[in-house]
């Protein structure tokens, strides 16, 4: 191998390891994708700061699409639906595809890997092994988002301030098909709670947020229908 | 513990019979016979799950045709280590440059794998490329496939026969039924 040969597009950190999963299914079939590369806000207080957003877990280019990976209960994605068709209201333009728990499933009995539905969805103890690139290559990228959000955004950050929808997974019934057991051990915030991960969720998306009320750029938001300038994470060679 | 299959047992409803789908692959092969007459027509099917609709539905088009055939590998992935990219694991015999190209389909779902074959094929410079499918499960899709021929519409179930498979069983039912779920592992 040749010193300039081309490096494969480093890993995201994924928060949840069906999404690892289906991140490899679409690499599979050559569909570009970016992970969670926009934050639209959907709620407002009176004074006009942002309370809710919803951050989509992939965005596919190529096909102008968000998707949303659910892996809840089907009983238990209420919320979820809920700020679906909010965004929906407020962004008409925006084409988003929920994907359900039991689309997932489907998805991977299609491909007679349903047991891995059940791995995925294991106890701490069947957390998916660590795997050496994309354990790198989510620290990356989790740098990269993160330098995304100025000092002084992050300065103006306060806890809880915004409910993102990264909290809905989290706050439901724990033995939900794929809870936060599921999570990757290669994640970057691993060695954190996931309370300590949704704080810090909370906290790039106040940032966003307080970004937004001050008039200022947002970070990793577009404008209603127009899903520009996304990074090339996750894409072939 | 290898489980016995009984193919007609394991089957938990009959969504489409061998008359019914015989009736739909002529209506679609009298479609298909009056859209490209006179034009040079080259089926293309996917194995294996399409071979038992190709096999019908070529000998309901009253035209001069080719056919051929490829083949992809399916994905396989791990949760330790990436599949790769999908592969032509057969390529098309001819050259389908200049002509009029109708790829036939069992079933389309995600429309990934379609989506894929599009794309490769378009790079072989056909006249034409049109999509043909059996079944169409549109509530599993993630990939908007324009379908110009569509035989079926059918519910959000697992479905064999009639060339659909699980685990590389169930082909060679004459019919399109719908697995019972405990079959595949999920509680009824």
């Amino acid at each position: 191998m040749t010193d300039d040969a081309e490096a494969p597009a480093p890993r995201p950190a994924f928060a949840h390891a069906s999404e690892a999963e289906l991140a490899r299914i679409l690499d599979f079939y050559d569909v570009r994708w970016t992970y969670e590369p926009d934050t639209f806000p959907i709620g407002w207080s009176l004074d006009g700061d942002v309370i809710e957003s919803f951050s989509p877990d992939f965005y596919l280019p190529d096909l102008d699409m968000y998707l949303e990976l659910t892996t809840l209960k089907q009983s238990l994605v209420r919320k979820k639906n809920r700020k679906l068709r909010r965004l929906r209201e407020l962004y008409p333009d925006v084409r988003i595809k929920l994907f359900y728990a039991r689309d997932f499933r489907m998805l991977l009995l299609k491909f007679g890997r349903l047991a891995l539905a059940a791995e995925l969805s294991g106890t701490v103890g069947q957390a998916t092994p660590p795997r050496a690139q994309a354990q790198a290559g989510g620290q990356e990228a989790a740098a990269r988002r993160d330098a995304r959000v100025s000092p002084r955004q992050a300065d103006t950050a306060t806890d809880g301030e915004v409910q993102s929808d990264d909290d809905d997974e989290a706050a439901d019934d724990p033995a939900d098909a794929f809870g936060p057991a599921g999570r990757l051990d290669d994640d970057p915030d691993a060695g954190r709670t996931p309370r300590g991960r949704r704080r810090g969720r909370r906290r790039r998306a106040a940032a966003r947020a307080a970004s937004l009320a001050a008039g200022g750029p947002v970070a990793e938001s577009v404008p209603p229908g127009a899903p520009n300038g996304f990074p090339s994470t996750g894409t072939l060679p | 513990m290898t489980r016995t299959v009984d193919l007609n047992a394991d089957i938990g409803e009959v969504l489409l019979t061998e008359e019914v789908i015989a009736a739909k692959t002529a209506e679609l092969g009298r479609r298909i016979s009056e859209d490209y007459a006179g034009r040079q027509l080259t089926l293309v099917s996917v194995l294996k799950g399409s071979l038992p609709f190709m096999a019908d539905l070529m000998r309901q088009i009253d035209l001069p045709l080719r056919i051929d055939l490829m083949e992809v590998s399916s994905y396989g992935g791990t949760a330790t280590e990436s599949s790769g990219l999908v592969r032509i694991i057969k390529d098309l015999s001819a050259s389908i440059a200049g002509e009029d190209v109708l790829l036939v389909e069992d079933i389309i779902d995600t429309g990934l794998t379609l989506n894929y074959l599009i794309r490769y094929l378009k790079g072989k410079g056909p006249a034409s490329l049109r999509i043909c499918t059996l079944l169409d499960k549109p509530a599993r899709r993630l990939v908007e496939i324009p379908v110009d021929y569509r035989g079926f519409e059918i519910p959000d179930q697992f479905v064999v026969g009639y060339g659909l498979d699980y685990g590389e069983r169930y082909r060679n039912l004459r019919f399109v039924g719908v697995l019972r779920p405990e079959v595949y592992g999920e509680p009824q």
